[in-house]
């Protein structure tokens, strides 16, 4: 690294020339040596990824079995038919998993360059300083581009090269490109990686220019439901993920002494980035100075599946949407209630007139008196203005449709009663409500089933499209649970942001050795297979369990709206702190990156490795050592496909709901092959058989029973020790006899010495060993004398990587 | 009167049409006779037995007649609160099809791979799913469904039959005799 003049080439990487202009300037001022692979290109870590997916399989199944892409087409590719341009199913696969990975990626990395560009716009340029308890500050960013931004403008670089990378890798997409579903899914991990980078950028820059929290456990808690939104107040919802417009509405009403006049409710990710303004470390002085805690006066409308439901409450008087997972017919349906909506951000116009450089007046005049449904206005400030000014002007005008909130009692009959029972409702509706029973029963007068499955209808209105009847099924719900849209109150934690080094210091040992069972990050989409309250079911089980858990997004606002017996939510039930036995809300989707960044710090502040460009040495300790596990139990958009995918790359599992099958491909392990699990022990270079773990890296549920055991059990790794491996086969086993009624089948793969077995059961599990799988024991030392696939080993240090190898035998 | 499981064959989720190969639907006769001749047959069941609990026993009939159950989900506790676990094994859906998928699997009890599985009580897009998995990348095993639609990835399945579940146990039964027989 010191004979740096302009280029180099990195050993055993002939192809990767850097230009190294700006790194040198780096090298002096941060003393970690340049890594390996700074910037990789799309084929640079590509020996990683084959190594990951050699023992996880790629597993494809398609749900289409065409190619419609080219004028060649439509091809049938069912079973070993090629296209016409010579492409087989599973790289045709491989194809349509790349491009959805890249959908995901582009959309953060795009809202990132939004606010790159916004911010340095609007604040200019700002040091980028996470505090006293944040030093090793983006971690993504030096693990994959080796370099350290110390402002706002130096992520431009960052930026610069997902773009770049993000166009190869499409270009690998056209017909006659890439052939091999192993390179396909090798350059999807590539687009998951950077879709990581694209988040922790978008975060840090918003964290920066808006004074998040950073790192804050005790971030204030906010209120969340649509009962919190004050009827007597306009409603103003923004919705999306990208707050540049919405925070400006939110410094406009707090620099015109509004806020007793409006409502400003966010829907989705924008809802969670709102409600974090103004908390961090108390610059920039803007917003020290001006809107201090103003996040606390913004409150969380709900999470994206509650959008529909929230048109049907008729909780709004005006919408903003910006960006991202917004229901691309969101102008009709407001239309229809005469709510006013303006698009904020190039990516979402919606046919709109283009009124930026229209006068404020003018704008409000036009949609106040409904003279069009909505506007588009592209610069945040005016479309903050815009949004307060429209949302308490057309409330008295929407009075009467306020009144009519509900459909009235009258209707409610008339429609329920036209229903035939024709059961074509239920052919459509993804989490399978019985929806013919349901208005069946709301004709006899039984409003129970609408109440009991409102929580699970996801608001896609397919029922409605496919009613021959032309029953307005959601506004039948709303009718039912009207108390509850009023009652729904609820207290939920601000995003916090990142895990503070000193966190990562106190829980590295104990995550390490398995005594903390494992990280598990709940994060996603609301297309849940079976209702909300398995998000507050999830999280409870693991928080009670001592795992560490993690939350983003969707998720963390919907397991918000269910209480203990205290009427307390998860969030008033446990601190915020990156430990056992608490629940950390980091944040919104983009905030997922810091849940990257907590596993890459056990394995630089922790272990004391050398982050910079060092992505795969990272990952392999990831995947070794650092029992984490992802839950998307709502996975929905492309993102999600490109959230699962940077976290495998990283060497973290990722278990996903039934409908994530459409997502095509998984990656799962065959414990029968023992090839697939041979392991090098770094301190001799031997290769060693180990146990499958985690067996899987990214795995389909079919129940949220089947979801949690396979996260317990995929927070197992080949480094636990005794202590951990009995901690971590304690909650394997109990969650599997709690839900499924016996022990999970595998358990004794996870067993190296009699002190791994979990105490309550050691004796039983002791005579089963010798009994069915013909282990030996010495019953008066209690000892297993054979049997295990490995003997416990204090000091065996895993890894995949050759060049990890300290002295070769 | 047999019940006529060939009515109905449209997809249960009606926009999961996947391409020029379809199932068929046969009716309980055929449908058994397939099972029975089978020389490496297993039932594969899902969590939604929980919605309808009579089917676990129907299952266990099925057990009964020498066909090994794969337990997916978390629908083992049906049979271990049955107290039938003889030939069940628990199993994930995922894991169990990408073991299906390759040729050289030796099966839950090691005695070889599979000629014909058969579906039943399983989230409907997961096993459409499973099905399309191995439609595409192990076209030895033959693909059956008994469950209460009609799946279109599968080889042989019923019309669907989701919303009369007296029919739908009546044709369980049929095929139940017609392998006891
Ligand atoms: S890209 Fe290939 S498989 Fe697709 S339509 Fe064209 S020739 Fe057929
Ligand atoms: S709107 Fe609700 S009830 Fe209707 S199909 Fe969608 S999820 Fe089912
Ligand atoms: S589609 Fe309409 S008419 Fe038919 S069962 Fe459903 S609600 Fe009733």
């Amino acid at each position: 690294m010191d004979k740096m003049e302009g280029s180099f080439s990195v050993e055993d990487m002939q192809n990767v020339q850097i230009n190294i202009g700006a790194v040198v300037k780096e090298v002096e001022e941060w003393d970690q040596p340049m890594g390996p692979f700074p910037y990789p290109s799309i084929a640079t870590l590509r020996d990683w990824d084959f190594k990951l997916i050699n023992r996880y399989r790629v597993f494809y199944s398609p749900i289409c079995d065409r190619c419609t892409l080219c004028t060649y087409g439509p091809c049938d590719l069912t079973g070993d038919k090629r296209g016409a341009c010579g492409i087989d199913q599973a790289a045709q696969q491989g194809r349509i998993v790349l491009l959805a990975v890249l959908m995901g990626c582009t959309a953060h990395c795009a809202h990132g360059r939004h606010l790159y560009h916004w911010t340095l716009e609007k604040f200019g340029d700002l040091p980028f300083k996470m505090g006293d308890e944040i030093l090793v500050d983006a971690p993504l960013t030096r693990t994959i581009t080796g370099t350290k931004p110390k402002t706002l403008k130096e992520f431009g670089p960052v930026l610069g090269y997902v773009e770049e990378q993000v166009a190869q890798l499409l270009a690998c997409t056209h017909t006659g490109q890439e052939g091999n579903y192993r390179d396909f899914e090798s350059k999807a991990l590539h687009a998951g990686m950077l879709d990581s980078l694209g988040k922790e950028v978008s975060d840090m820059i918003q964290i920066i220019a808006y004074d998040m929290p950073r790192g804050d456990e005790d971030a204030p808690l906010v209120e969340c439901g649509m009962g919190t939104l004050d009827k007597n107040k306009a409603i103003l919802i923004t919705y999306g993920h990208n707050l540049a417009g919405s925070a400006e509405a939110m410094f406009y009403a707090e620099d015109n002494k509004l806020w007793d006049k409006v409502d400003i409710g966010g829907v989705c990710c924008t809802a969670i980035d709102n409600t974090r303004i103004g908390e961090g470390l108390g610059y920039p002085e803007e917003i020290q100075t001006k809107y201090r805690m103003v996040g606390t006066k913004a409150k969380i409308a709900g999470a994206m599946g509650w959008w529909r439901k929230m048109v049907e409450a008729n909780v709004m008087d005006c919408v903003m949407v910006d960006e991202q997972c917004v229901y691309t017919n969101a102008l009709e349906e407001c239309q229809e209630k005469k709510v006013p909506l303006i698009a904020t951000n190039e990516k979402i116009m919606l046919g709109l007139p283009d009124r930026t450089n229209d006068p404020v007046d003018e704008i409000v005049d036009d949609l106040v008196n409904f003279r069009m449904p909505g506007v588009a206005i592209i610069d945040p400030i005016k479309a903050g203005e815009v949004g307060v000014r429209t949302a308490i002007a057309v409330k008295p005008k929407r009075a009467d449709e306020r009144k009519k909130a509900f459909i009235t009692e009258e209707e409610f009959k008339k429609y329920a009663e036209s229903c035939t029972y024709c059961h074509s409702c239920q052919f459509v509706c993804p989490p399978h409500i019985k929806i013919g029973d349901v208005v069946q029963e709301a004709a006899k007068g039984n409003l129970e089933p609408l109440s009991s499955t409102y929580e699970i209808c996801v608001g896609c209105r397919r029922c409605e499209q496919a009613c021959p009847q032309d029953i307005p099924i959601l506004s039948l719900y709303a009718y039912a649970n009207q108390e509850y849209i009023k009652n729904q109150k609820f207290k939920m934690r601000a995003g916090r942001g990142p895990v503070k080094d000193t966190e990562i210091r106190r829980v590295g040992a104990p995550l390490v050795l398995g005594t903390i069972p494992g990280v598990i990050a709940i994060i996603g989409c609301a297309n849940y297979p079976n209702g909300t309250k398995e998000c507050y079911d999830i999280a409870r089980e693991f928080v009670d369990r001592g795992f560490i858990v993690t939350t983003t997004g969707c998720m963390a606002m919907d397991m918000s709206l269910y209480t203990d017996e205290d009427g307390k939510t998860i969030w008033e039930q446990f601190p915020g702190g990156f430990d056992g036995r608490n629940i950390c809300n980091i944040g919104s989707c983009v905030s997922n990156a810091h849940i990257h960044g907590a596993a890459i710090k056990v394995a630089t502040i922790f272990a004391g490795r050398n982050e910079r460009a060092n992505y795969d040495d990272i990952a392999d300790y990831i995947l070794s050592k650092v029992g984490a596990c992802g839950v998307a139990w709502g996975a929905m958009s492309q993102k999600a496909a490109s959230i699962a995918t940077g976290f495998n790359r990283l060497g973290v599992p990722a278990v996903v709901q039934p409908h994530s099958v459409m997502y095509r491909r998984a990656f799962l392990g065959r414990t029968d092959k023992k090839e697939d699990w041979e392991i090098i022990d770094a301190r001799d270079g031997s290769r060693v058989y180990c146990e499958p773990a985690p067996e899987h890296m990214l795995y389909v549920a079919e129940s949220v029973e089947e979801c949690m055991l396979m996260m317990a059990k995929l927070c197992f790794r080949p480094s636990d020790n005794s202590q951990g491996r009995m901690i971590k086969l304690t909650h394997y086993c109990d969650i599997s006899m709690k839900y499924f009624g016996c022990m999970p089948p595998d358990w004794p793969i996870y067993v190296r010495h009699a002190s791994d077995l979990p105490l309550k059961w050691k004796e039983d599990m002791m005579k089963e060993l010798e009994s069915k799988y013909g282990w030996e024991i010495d019953w008066k030392r209690k000892a297993i004398l054979s049997g295990p696939i490995r003997k416990s080993d204090v000091s065996f240090d895993p890894t995949n990587i050759e060049r990890k190898i300290r002295v070769k035998k | 009167m047999a019940v006529d499981t060939t009515k109905n064959a449209v997809p249960f989720e009606m926009a999961q049409i996947p391409g020029p190969e379809m199932a068929k639907a046969y009716n309980t006769a055929v449908i058994g006779a397939i099972v029975k001749k089978a020389k490496r047959p297993l039932l594969v069941v899902g969590a939604e037995l929980f919605e309808d609990p009579v089917m676990f026993d129907k299952a266990i009939e099925i057990g009964k007649t020498g066909v090994p159950i794969a337990a997916t989900a978390h629908s083992i506790k049906g049979f271990v609160e049955r107290g039938y676990t003889d030939n069940v094994t628990m199993i994930g859906l995922h894991p169990l099809t990408n073991y299906l998928r390759f040729k050289d699997w030796q099966g839950l009890d090691g005695k070889g791979q599979y000629d014909v599985v058969i579906f039943m009580g399983i989230f409907y897009k997961f096993a459409s799913a499973m099905f399309s998995a191995l439609k595409n990348f192990n076209r030895d095993i033959k693909r059956v469904s008994i469950d209460r639609y009609y799946h279109v990835n599968a080889d042989m399945t019923f019309g669907n039959l989701a919303f009369d579940p007296e029919k739908y146990h009546e044709a369980i039964d049929e095929v139940i005799a017609k392998l006891a027989a």
